[in-house]
């Protein structure tokens, strides 16, 4: 016998019901059918992938096993996927504080914000790839090339970043240290930076895991590194020799991943203590 | 010594925010601005230092020597310098809550060094003693290394004043600065800041009546952005009800009575406030 109790919280078959999503069904509908054109637009089929699964599986047998002693001759290039990304990381920080301040309501007049506003949007919506390509045709294959071009995808992301934790500071704080008489330069010496500094290192940390993996790929490309043993055993069709250098690329990657959330969980929680 | 001429605050529309406010203030006042909430006293404090622009008047500040320095109608370079002389203090602090206690007292005489020092630099020895001496006179000396963000309420209050002493202005103005803090916070401010007043004189606003009945050496009374009372810091109740009169929901026994307390020997109440 159930309690008047263990009645109350006895849920039954029929106290589900789907009628509460019936508000839903139009636009469940609607995005239903865009979807399918989409895919019949793109060709999608599923009997071509369930072949090409297949053949995709056997394919993956070639790369395996990894070529174990190819493993020296890959350190120096992954050293050089690290120090690309090393360098471009901080001195694309420093660029995007410059950016920031000119990206932000409340330091820049309104011409240069919706000037820098634009460079910034522009810049991220070109792919870094194409960004490389150019710079390569300047500057030639080579590491260079991949720094200058991270740089410009750091300040991408790091500028707006940045614009947009100035734009969030108290403005009575700034207004209080201008009553001292200091100057737009001490202002944000002293009121600006420091509230947006510790959000800047824990974002740059961030950027820094994002440009190994951006150096990884920009080095099939031109920019040197493990991403051009990748890209050239590849073309060479040394499948096992490949896969070392996938292997490789995958441990800097994760590494990366690792060390920048330890680092940044740190910064951050120091922000929050003393 | 400051003195206020004619300031008038118009909105676009025609509204009239500041009318016409004149007053002068002597070395070694302590004046309390009272009003009910949007009087236009903090409005008055910020057209005095050159926060918000004014539409008609002057406010000008004498020094040592007869320098004058107006604030309401110059910008730039010359409101920097004008601005260094006056030591604002605000309601919530708005210390700079990243920094330590030190820096935010030394942040007070930014106005006398150069920008390009200040960022390449910062600041010197001797700036960071004297401002521990001013840190000591507010009794926050230990604090000096402490991060701002984890004081309280009433010691980021006396940490303003440091740096408003620190900055040694020709006088200071503070915005309500009691407003958000405790009955004994409150006290021990005002007893911070009244000595402050021998040498510099100190113009605030207030909403306690009975703080500036015992503080304070003269008390401006606003309402609708007029000055309808200047005189002693005692009022009487039909005094405060002219000030207060536009606040229709207090009933006349609700109305500040400035002279509960030490004035007339009766004991103020438990909450400090009137009551």
């Amino acid at each position: 016998m159930t309690s008047a109790v263990e009645r109350s919280f006895a849920v039954r078959w029929r106290d589900f019901s789907l009628g509460r999503y019936r508000r839903h069904l139009r636009r469940l509908m609607l995005l239903a059918a865009l979807v399918a054109l989409a895919a019949w637009r793109a060709e999608v089929n599923m009997h071509d992938l369930i072949t090409g699964l297949g053949r995709g599986l056997s394919m993956v047998g070639l790369f395996l096993p990894p070529k174990w002693d190819a493993f020296p001759e890959m350190i120096e290039p992954a050293l050089v996927t690290v120090l690309i990304a090393a360098t471009a990381t901080p001195i694309g920080a420093l660029c995007s504080i410059l950016f920031g301040l000119a990206a932000a309501r409340n330091i820049a007049p309104a011409w240069l914000r919706a000037a820098t506003r634009t460079a910034i949007a522009l810049e991220r919506g070109i792919p870094e790839i194409v960004i490389l390509l150019i710079l390569v045709a300047a500057f030639g294959i080579g590491p260079f090339s991949g720094v200058v071009a991270l740089v410009i995808g750091s300040i991408g992301m790091l500028g707006k970043l940045v614009g947009d934790a100035i734009e969030e500071i108290d403005p009575r704080t700034v207004e209080s240290v201008a009553c001292t008489g200091a100057s737009s330069a001490q202002i944000i010496r002293y009121a600006v930076l420091p509230q947006v500094l510790p959000s800047l290192l824990a974002n740059s940390m961030f950027r820094f895991e994002v440009n190994i993996r951006a150096s990884v790929l920009l080095g099939a490309v031109g920019a040197g590194g493990i991403g051009y043993e990748l890209s050239t055993a590849m073309s060479q069709v040394e499948y096992n020799k490949a896969a070392t250098a996938a292997l490789v690329s995958f441990a800097l990657v994760l590494a990366a991943e690792r060390a920048s959330d330890h680092l940044r969980s740190k910064v951050l929680s120091r922000g929050q203590l003393a | 010594m400051l003195s206020v001429n004619s300031l008038t605050k118009r909105l676009p529309d025609g509204t009239v925010l500041l009318n016409a406010i004149t007053f002068t203030v002597e070395k070694g006042e302590f004046v309390g601005i009272l009003g009910p909430s949007g009087a236009g006293k903090s409005l008055t404090m910020r057209c005095m230092v050159g926060l918000t622009s004014v539409s008609a008047g002057s406010v000008v500040f004498t020094g040592e020597q007869g320098r004058t320095y107006t604030t309401t109608t110059i910008k730039g370079n010359d409101l920097r310098r004008a601005r260094r002389n006056i030591g604002v203090i605000f309601q919530g602090s708005n210390l700079v809550k990243r920094l330590t206690v030190l820096e935010n007292v030394m942040i007070g005489r930014l106005g006398r060094i150069h920008p390009l020092r200040s960022w390449l630099y910062g600041f010197t020895d001797r700036e960071a003693e004297e401002a521990l001496e001013a840190l000591d006179r507010v009794g926050l000396a230990s604090f000096s290394g402490r991060q701002t963000g984890s004081l309280s309420g009433g010691e980021m209050q006396r940490v303003a004043i440091a740096r408003a002493i620190y900055q040694r202005p020709l006088c200071y103005l503070a915005d309500e600065p009691i407003a958000s803090l405790d009955p004994k916070n409150s006290r021990a401010i005002m007893k911070l800041l009244q000595p402050l007043a021998k040498d510099h004189p100190i113009v605030g606003s207030f909403h306690q009546p009975d703080m500036t009945a015992e503080f304070c050496t003269r008390v401006l009374g606003l309402r609708n952005g007029t000055i309808v009372y200047d005189g002693p810091p005692r009022l009487t109740r039909a005094q405060l009800a002219e000030i207060y009169s536009q606040d229709l929901s207090l009933e006349p026994e609700e109305m500040p009575d400035a002279m509960s307390g030490p004035v007339l020997g009766r004991p103020v109440t438990s909450t400090g406030h009137w009551l």
